[in-house]
């Protein structure tokens, strides 16, 4: 009687936990490698649109890796240097040019989906000005590149030193979404590290060194 | 199940039969242990394979709108005014994320000049204190600023149409903007009164000086330019007036770098040992209060060399012997006219006059083009205070003439002796407003309570010299609903108008006009913001010049003195250096600062003697009451410590200490089965000392009340950190019962002289086994100048705040266990007669051949390619054999998880230090924060890094400047100079450890000329 009821219990345990892991099923892997880690963002912005079609540099958005210990995320009126003009695709704004044409209208300004999300969070109105009864709302991206907190990465000795962005973070330019490239442990940096020495980058002397108090402090 | 629970076992053969032990009736196990940990096992591995995924997901969320100038993980500096005393010192608050997280003194500024003291570092954390009120009080229910308003509206018209009196009561205000808005408010009564005071007084140099020189400030003192400075109980390097700059100009004085070096010689008088004399090439104890009749024979010696004749006739008997103050008339008078300096700690007027005579007699007056050591031309605004003027405050307060009273920055009921009356004093005034930030024992009688936000918040001016005038803009909006008081008189005087306008449009009326450059004003006040200051006309305070003459006031006889009676004592009250008044009684990182000379934390005592405490029967932590006999109330109670240097007819207590709301730290520090709080139930921090001040001649006395000290039979322990971590051989593990190590170079300014090397120890070059490490460009170390720290505890205070270093509380610290990562050693040579002392500032000195990375198990301290010990607070284990293999006893451990509930005092944490958790060891890292922060910037900008680019906390905030950093590889840094002075040494070299942090032999002036 004790048996079964512990053989029960055992085989419903594993049920609910099963049941429990099938969400995640898709990101099982071994403690601390997250290669591959594509969390869906609040808005779909895509890098292979800005960065590999219109090929906008890196740092233009990303300018706090050249200046700053944290290189961040763009802010929103970034975006804005844009997309105050932009508001979808040149697609769909031809095609409401051409439903205008058609039904004898003056064309109606487009949003795309995503870009509203972008206009709801600074809380403008439709004609992108400031809406004073809306209520801005930063947006919360998932952050895909994380190190633990005990690491201090730098980002600007990198830059310094001529590594191109995608040598860590992968073909961002070719990602609708982004992912993570690289596995970012510690080995993986030891490693570069370890290669690089004092070698010299795009013609200038480079140390990288293997200093704990590197990334460590 | 298993067969053996059927088996009765037994301990022993008398457990037999019914003595058997029982199964608890009723209760049968289901699973045994050995099930139930296998099914733990399983459970807990399947719940493992949960924890495979990402984990916590993280969000981050930039700016919508980024400031223009903010680039997030950079920080950025707005020049400011230290608020933490009323010496004005030009600092640079540096901010992070939209707050100020480190203060810094500007380097340009006249006061501060790049230093910055332990006070003004620690005032970041009072900004970020979660009992500041939030909120307007009335009485002690807190309201909202419309009510209040009205209220206190309704009582003003009142007051002003049955004319009634104001008075508005305030501590020094330098600031020319408020001075004007709190004059124009009371401007509008019939009779409004600004009267102001320093808890601290010295007043009586201002009275003296109205008399003497037709000044109604204080000169500038020139310590830079004395030759030799006598001192009668001032301690300018530690409490008195404006201490940064006058460290920074005192060793100015004193440098030995170069073929133009000079060398002050400074003579110190005092009862006590405070921190000036501790550094002063000779140190006389006198009893408290005996600086009159001192002077006054000064004087007369000095006169008498002058050929001149002193103005009265025979003078009281003097406590010193005759060829003391012979000796001290020469050295003085053989010094260049204009080039030595007689100070006086006393606050009496007629004492001040008399030493206004002898400095005139020294031709020391001058104006700030000649060369002279006082300067009635760019005085210093630094102390307004008027003791007469509170006196006569006090008395319309006991007769109730007076309608409303705003008290402002003091705290009268603390402060000043006769508490109760003054209690009963208030009740009669028709409206009370306190401009406070915490309640305190004023505002707890006070009417309405508007809390001000706190200096770095606000927006003010300061002109602490005459001539030289800086904006105080804030860093971070006000925390809670407080609001400045220029609004507050704003919106009570019918204009409301925010502070930032009404500054701007006193500058624009009254400054600008003073300009000595800038066409516009808006180029004015934008150069004045970013530089922190600007130069101006000068406007002496009075009105009409100050003459560099002496005028012909009566210059009386010291009143007859009497040392005390042989069972009294003369009491001295001072304000302890890490502490001043007593304002900031809310701020843990002073309280757990050990004294710079007693290094005793959380606590106040009375200093007394030896030879006194061995009359009484006392050792240091009894409870002793020390009451005045010609006072009924004027006593307190407090434990005793013995001081080497204390005079014997002297006991010395510290002001600031038992102020009303430090219980709040009761329970500072990390929570333990064994651990103790801090203080007990009911109790505050410290004793106050204010009940044994008195009034003479309506100024405040501090020093000279004869006393008595009884034993009360209880104890109390003093907690101090001067016998931990000490660099002396424990007795019992000398081999040859030796002790003492060869720790303090001193020598003697005739021996450097003659010989750069002397006070040097001879020491070997010792062979080693190790082999060199491979280093990279830089060579990181440090010099310490020990002429040149004056053991003011600044550089600690500002390593606290640069790497997150948690307060632990009176009760670790008594298990040696404090946090502080700088600590300032201070050793004692000599005996009692004649002490001298040193302060060697002790921080990890990052060996180039560490015995602490030996012996880590896990590497988790390990030399860097440049020279530092670096510490991997992730790789430790907390096996702490580095801590016991260190010869310096500077590693610390987290015992504990130390508090950090306090969700808005983290916001003071640097988010580019790890706050470590328990279990690791810390200890300095020459703040490897900066200095990788200057090397990625270097890169970036492709500029090579200068020597002075990069500055650890402490070596930045030193008044002395007596740190410094730099790159022993570079054969033209400063350090590299440094490391090759002859009077560089290492402490205990004789180890072979080979620290880069080094130090310079210590020099004094002891010359006879």
């Amino acid at each position: 009687m004790k048996r079964q009821v512990v053989n029960a219990v055992l085989v419903l345990g594993i049920v609910l936990v099963s049941i429990s892991l099938v969400g995640s099923l898709g990101e099982l892997r071994l403690p601390g490698n997250h290669i591959g880690y594509r969390p869906e963002q609040p808005i779909a912005f895509s890098h292979r649109v800005h960065g590999g079609e219109l090929a906008i540099p890196c740092l233009y958005c990303h300018s706090g890796a050249e200046n700053s210990r944290t290189a961040g995320l763009p802010s929103a009126s970034m975006c804005m240097n844009c997309h105050k003009f932009v508001t979808a695709t040149l697609g769909a704004v031809r095609e409401e040019e051409r439903l205008a044409e058609e039904q004898d209208r003056a064309p109606e300004t487009v949003v795309s989906t995503e870009l509203q999300k972008l206009y709801d969070a600074l809380g403008l109105d439709e004609t992108l000005a400031v809406d004073p009864t809306k209520t801005p709302q930063p947006i919360e991206w998932m952050r895909v590149h994380k190190v633990p907190d005990f690491v201090a990465f730098d980002h600007r000795p990198h830059i310094a030193a001529k590594v191109a962005c995608q040598n860590c973070h992968g073909p961002v330019e070719r990602m609708d979404r982004l992912r993570q490239f690289s596995s970012l442990g510690m080995g993986w940096c030891v490693d570069c590290h370890r290669e690089t020495g004092t070698k010299r980058r795009a013609g200038m002397p480079v140390s990288a060194p293997l200093d704990c108090a590197t990334c460590h402090y | 199940m298993s067969r053996n629970d059927d088996k009765q076992y037994r301990r022993s053969p008398e457990e037999s039969g019914h003595d058997a032990v029982e199964p608890v009736s009723g209760i049968v196990a289901p699973v045994d242990r050995r099930r139930f940990m296998q099914l733990a096992g399983f459970a807990v591995g399947s719940a493992a394979l949960a924890g495979c995924s990402r984990g916590v997901e993280h969000g981050v969320m930039p700016y919508l709108i980024r400031p223009e100038e903010v680039t997030p993980g950079k920080p950025y500096w707005y020049a400011s005014v230290c608020g933490g005393c009323a010496a004005g010192c030009g600092i640079l608050a540096k901010a992070r994320d939209g707050r100020p997280i480190k203060l810094e003194g500007n380097a340009d500024h006249p006061v501060s000049r790049g230093g910055l003291c332990a006070i003004g570092q620690a005032s970041v954390l009072g900004l970020y204190d979660s009992r500041s009120l939030r909120a307007p009080l009335r009485g002690a229910v807190a309201s909202d600023w419309e009510t209040i308003d009205g209220k206190i509206g309704a009582t003003l018209d009142e007051v002003r149409a049955g004319g009634g009196r104001v008075r508005f009561l305030t501590d020094s205000v330098t600031g020319p903007v408020e001075q004007e808005r709190i004059g124009a408010f009371l401007s509008r009564f019939d009779d409004g009164k600004h009267v102001t005071y320093d808890p601290i007084s010295v007043s009586a140099i201002v009275d003296a000086h109205r008399d003497t020189h037709n000044l109604d400030a204080i000169p500038g003192y020139r310590f830079e330019r004395a030759e030799v400075i006598v001192s009668v109980g001032a301690d300018f390097l530690g409490g008195w007036i404006s201490p940064v700059e006058h460290t920074a100009a005192y060793r100015s004085g004193r440098r030995l770098d170069g073929p133009d070096w000079a060398f002050s010689h400074h003579v110190q008088l005092e009862s006590r040992l405070s921190l000036t004399g501790s550094n002063a090439d000779r140190r006389i104890a006198i009893p408290a209060g005996s600086d009159a009749p001192i002077i006054g024979h000064l004087a007369e010696r000095i006169a008498g060399l002058a050929g001149s004749s002193t103005p009265w006739g025979t003078l009281p008997p003097c406590p010193l012997p005759d060829d003391t103050i012979a000796g001290l008339a020469l050295r003085l008078w053989s010094a260049p006219r204009g080039r030595t300096l007689v100070l006086c700690g006393l606050n009496d007027p007629q004492v001040q006059v008399l030493v206004n005579y002898v400095n005139e007699l020294l031709g020391n007056y001058g104006s700030t083009s000649t060369e002279t050591t006082l300067d009635v031309e760019s005085v210093s605004m630094q102390r307004r205070g008027n003791d007469a003027e509170l006196h006569t405050l006090l008395e319309e307060l006991d007769s109730g003439t007076i309608d409303a009273l705003f008290v402002r920055g003091v705290n009268p009921l603390y402060d000043l002796p006769g508490g109760e009356r003054l209690i009963d004093a208030l009740t009669r005034v028709k409206l009370v407003v306190s401009f406070t930030d915490h309640p305190d024992e004023t505002s707890m009688h006070a009417g309405f309570v508007c809390p001000e936000p706190h200096f770095l918040a606000s927006w003010g001016d300061s002109e602490p010299i005459a001539g030289v005038v800086s904006v105080r803009q804030p860093t971070i909006r006000p925390i809670g609903s407080t609001r400045p008081l220029l609004e507050s008189l704003a919106i009570w005087s019918g204009q409301p108008m925010s502070a930032y306008e009404i500054v701007r449009d006193y500058w624009r009326r009254n400054i600008f006009e003073r300009r000595l450059n800038s066409a516009t004003f808006e180029d004015f006040w934008n150069r004045t913001l970013h530089d922190g200051f600007a130069r101006v006309r000068r406007v002496v305070p009075g009105g009409f010049g100050a003459t560099t003459k002496l005028s012909g006031v009566a210059i009386m006889a010291p009143e007859r003195w009497s040392a005390p009676a042989n069972d009294r004592f003369a009491l001295d009250l001072y304000p302890a250096p890490g502490l001043l008044d007593g304002r900031h009684a809310h701020n843990a990182w002073l309280y757990e600062l050990p004294d710079p000379i007693t290094k005793t934390v959380w606590d106040n005592f009375a200093s007394i003697s030896s030879l006194a405490a061995e009359a009484a029967g006392l050792v240091t932590g009894d409870v002793a009451r020390i009451a005045a006999p010609d006072s009924r109330d004027g006593f307190v109670e407090l434990p005793v410590l013995v001081q080497p240097g204390q005079d014997d007819a002297t006991i010395s207590i510290s002001l600031g200490y038992g102020r009303l709301g430090t219980d709040r730290f009761a329970d500072v520090g990390p929570k333990w089965l064994e651990g103790h709080p801090t203080i007990d139930a009911g109790e505050t921090i410290g004793v106050s000392a204010a009940p044994l001040l008195r009034w003479v001649n309506r100024t405040l006395s501090f020093a000279g009340r004869h006393v008595q000290m009884e034993k009360t039979g209880l104890r109390h322990q003093l907690t101090t950190t001067q016998k931990h971590h000490t660099l002396e051989i424990p007795r019992r593990l000398s081999m040859s019962g030796e002790t003492h190590r060869a720790i303090v170079q001193e020598t003697d300014l005739a021996a450097w002289r003659a010989d750069p090397h002397s006070g040097g120890h001879a020491h070997h070059d010792l062979a080693t086994l190790w082999s060199e490490f491979p280093r990279q460009k830089h060579h990181w170390g440090l010099a310490i100048d020990l002429s040149a720290c004056t053991g003011c505890s600044a550089c600690v205070i500002a390593c606290q705040a640069e790497n997150n270093i948690p307060v632990v509380g009176k009760d670790e610290v008594q298990r040696v266990r404090e946090m502080h990562w700088m600590r300032i050693d201070r050793y004692y040579s000599g005996d009692d007669a004649d002490i001298d002392v040193v302060h060697m500032p002790m921080m990890c000195q990052h060996c180039d051949r560490a015995p602490c990375e030996t012996v880590c198990p896990v590497q988790a301290t390990v030399q860097s390619s440049e020279g530092l010990n670096q510490q991997v607070y992730n790789r430790c284990i907390g096996t702490r054999y580095c801590a016991n293999n260190c010869p310096y006893k500077v590693r610390r451990f987290n015992w504990f998880d130390y508090p950090r509930d306090d969700r808005l005092q983290n916001l003071a944490l640097n988010p580019d230090v790890t706050v470590r958790s328990r279990g690791v060891m810390e200890k300095c890292s020459l703040c490897v924060q900066r200095i990788q922060d200057a090397k990625a910037d270097s890169k970036t900008t492709g500029r090579e890094l200068q020597d002075g680019d990069i500055q650890p906390a402490c070596v930045q905030s030193c008044p002395a400047g007596a740190i410094v950093f730099g790159d022993m590889n570079d054969e033209e840094s400063r350090l590299s100079h440094l490391k090759h002075d002859p009077r560089h040494y290492t402490v205990l070299a004789e180890l072979g450890v080979k620290p880069t942090v080094g130090y310079l032999t210590l020099v004094r002036n002891r010359e006879e000329t």
